[in-house]
Formats: C-alpha cells, structure tokens, sequence
C-alpha cells in the first residue's frame, strides 16, 4: 500500500511537473515532448492505480498522438522546423482567470473532503487485470456498442473525407 | 530470478546478433569484433555538438533501449520464464515500441543538426505509418487467443501456428517489425549514403555504443515477438521450450537483417504517391 502511495505522489508530480515545463519553454519540439511526458506520467498513475488496460493504452495512444501532434506543429506553425523562439502562452490574463478559479475549487475540495470524512469506503481489492480486460470488452460490445460504433463511423467519414478533400486541392 | 536469467538471454542473443550483423556485412565469420568494436567506442572521445538541446540529446540513447527492454519484458521466453505477464501484454508491446519514434525524434532533435533533424522527422512521418500496422494484426492474434496476454497467444497456436492461420496479419506485422526498426529497406531515417548517418550522425564514443546496443536490442525484442505472436513461441517437438523460442527468434532476427540488402531502399515519395 505505502509503495502504491509513493508510486500514485510521483507518478502525479511528475506529470504536473512537464505539464509546468510544456509552457515554460520557448521550442515547440521541447513543449510537444514535455506533453508526452506528462500524459505518459498519467498513464504511470493508471498502473499505479491498478487499471492495467487503461494505463498501458494512455501510454500508447499519447505517445503515438503527441509524435504526430509535433510533426503538424511544425509543418504548419510560423516556426520552421521548430527552431525559433516561441512563446507558448496565449490570452494570459483569461488563462490566469481560470487557473486561479481552477486552484480554488481544488482547495474548495480539499477541505471539503477533509471536513466531510474523505472519499468514503476504499474499496479492498481491484479485480484482477484479466478479469478488468474481460468486463471492459463485454462493455464495449454490449451496452456501449452503439455509442462506439457511432464515434467509430464518424471519425472513419471524417478520415475519407479529409483524404478526398486532399486529393482534390492536390489536381 | 526470471529477470536475471532472461537479461542473460538477452545478452547472449544480442551478441549472436552482433555477430550475424557483422558476418552480413563483411562476409566474414569473425565472432570477436563486437566485443572488440564495443570496446574500441567505450576509448573513443564522445563529441557532443556545439550547441545541442542535451537534454534530449543525452535522453535519447538511453530511452531507445529502455524501450526495446520494456517491449522485451513481457514476451515470454518459455512457460514461466517471462519478466512481467501483464494481463494486457500484447498491447504493452505496442506501447513500449512507440517510444522508439519519440527516442528517435529527439535524438535528431538533440544535436541542432540539419541532417539528423530531417532524419528524425522522416522517421516519426515512417512510423506513424507503421504504427498501426504492428497493432492492428495484434488485434486478430488477440481474438484467436480470446486474450491480451503474450503466454495466452503463445498457447492459442498449439493446433495451428499464426503465420499459417493469418497470413495476412504475419506478412502486415513483419514488414511493420522491419520498419520500427528502421532496417533496410526501411532505413531513410538512417540511410546511409545519404544524410551522413542520419540521427545516428552526431553520436560517437560512448552514447554510439548505447545507440547500437539499444538497435541490436530492438531487432531481437521485434524477432521475438514475431516468433511469439506469429511462430507459436515456445511450441515444439523434442527441443526444450526456451530453445524453440530462442530458435525462432534469431531465425526471425537474422532474415530480418539480411533480407532486406536484396531490396531498394523506399523513399518518402514512393510513399507518398
């Protein structure tokens, strides 16, 4: 337990860490990476946390989307091959807004759940990660086919149509 | 203990691999000049650029084979002899290899040099592609073995290997396996002959040898999930188990670095047409 503690407060510092670090830079590739890391940092926290499957995909998808993310940053960003100097902020005084409301209802919580006895009962044991991949795919075909099905169908038009418009601009 | 013996496996067959490399290469059975040639790296001076991002310039080398190791550590050598049997091991395989595009981003990145950096971007625009091409066959070894873990799909072949089952996905993932490991025809991230090394230009000394090891590494952990997922792994007559794994995947390793010296290289516009 205490070692899943240790591991859960690192893998969560880490990732706040290069999320500080993807905007206190000035290289779009620096900042790119420093997401990437920050999300695989996530994904620690979701092994960390037991869920196998959703660890090992968040550290899988985000790294395969963080590269691609990049690689269009740099083609279509005023920034040629991501050598320039870069600020990476934008619309600070909205961002400040928001973070300082996003930190106080953190700290609204906080305290919340320290007056009111913390998140309730922990539960004693996670299924095992067989028994986790098995109930998520019984999920996904059953009650939430539909709506998978839908999100699926989707991005495949928008992925057809995206190429046809390609091709068209191209002749 | 599982991790000490299949470290030690690993070593061994990254040596043997050394060795057919060099033999492919020169034409001549010398088993001693990788340990010589790692030494010969380990005395030179290691040159770090004028004005790198060392950061990532110094990360690189290290996170390429530590994503070959982690990929390694849940293919299973024999029945028990696995480092980590995660329940969702076959998409953990596919995890770990992507970090070798972002392993090798930042080591054309890293040195501020104009030819690694388009290596390094030429590398990730490849394996973007191919990607998806070591997952999605995964997808159909996963059904036949009704699981995501590497000893289940080893077990599912016993009636029938699952190069001769889905063939298909076999020759998708192989040609995938080649090109994450940037092996001819493959190797426009590297080319030689052409962008002066590539992201492997800049490197020398010491952060060369991680860099060769960290490649060699990658070869076997490819060849032997090829041999685990497609070849029925550990599953044979007579031989021990590990033997029938080890077998396969040197067999793999070895086709995979011959193969493709018969083949032209493909470049970006072939790919883009």
């Amino acid at each position: 337990m205490a070692v899943r503690l240790v591991a859960v407060a690192l893998c969560g510092l880490a990732a706040v860490w290069f999320g500080i670090r993807v905007f206190r830079t000035r290289s779009m590739v620096r900042s790119a990476l420093a997401l990437l890391f920050a999300m695989a940092a996530l994904g620690g926290l979701f092994l960390a946390l037991e869920a196998e499957f959703l660890g090992v995909l968040q550290l899988m998808m985000m790294a395969t989307e963080m590269a691609v993310m990049a690689i269009f940053m740099v083609m279509y960003m005023m920034d040629p091959g991501g050598l320039g100097q870069m600020e990476m902020t934008h619309q600070k005084r909205l961002a400040r807004g928001a973070g300082a409301l996003g930190g106080l209802g953190a700290a609204a919580l906080a305290v919340g759940l320290a007056l009111g006895g913390g998140w309730g009962p922990i539960s004693a044991a996670a299924p095992s990660p067989a028994a986790q991949n098995h109930d998520l795919g019984i999920e996904l075909m059953e009650r939430s086919m539909m709506i998978f099905e839908t999100a699926g169908v989707t991005i495949l038009v928008a992925m057809v149509a995206a190429t046809a418009v390609a091709l068209g601009r191209r002749r | 203990m599982n991790a000490v013996w299949m470290g030690l496996a690993w070593l061994a067959g990254i040596y043997l691999l050394a060795v057919i490399e060099e033999w492919g290469a020169s034409g001549r059975f010398r088993p001693t000049v990788p340990l010589l040639a790692g030494l010969a790296h380990l005395g030179r001076e290691s040159l770090v650029p004028r004005r790198p991002d060392r950061l990532l310039f110094e990360a690189a080398p290290p996170l390429l084979l530590v994503a070959a190791l982690l990929a390694a550590a849940v293919l299973p050598l024999a029945p028990g002899l696995i480092v980590v049997d995660l329940a969702t091991g076959a998409l953990f395989v596919n995890a770990a290899l992507v970090y070798v595009a972002v392993a090798l981003v930042m080591a054309g990145w890293g040195p501020d040099a104009a030819y690694a950096m388009v290596a390094g971007w030429r590398f990730l625009g490849q394996l973007v592609a191919y990607a998806m091409l070591i997952v999605m066959p995964l997808t159909a070894v996963a059904m036949r073995a009704a699981s995501l873990s590497t000893t289940a799909i080893v077990a599912s072949q016993a009636a029938l290997p699952n190069a001769l089952a889905q063939p298909l996905g076999f020759v998708l993932f192989a040609l995938a396996a080649q090109a994450t490991c940037f092996l001819p025809p493959f190797d426009a991230p590297v080319a030689p002959g052409e962008l002066a090394g590539g992201v492997l230009g800049e490197y020398t000394g010491v952060r060369l040898a991680v860099v060769r090891l960290a490649r060699l590494a990658l070869v076997l952990t490819l060849a032997t999930a090829v041999a685990v997922f497609y070849l029925g792994g550990w599953l044979g007559p007579v031989l021990p188990p590990a033997a029938w794994t080890a077998t396969k995947a040197l067999a793999v390793a070895a086709a995979m670095l011959v193969a493709g010296r018969f083949v032209p290289r493909l470049r970006g516009e072939h790919t883009l047409a």
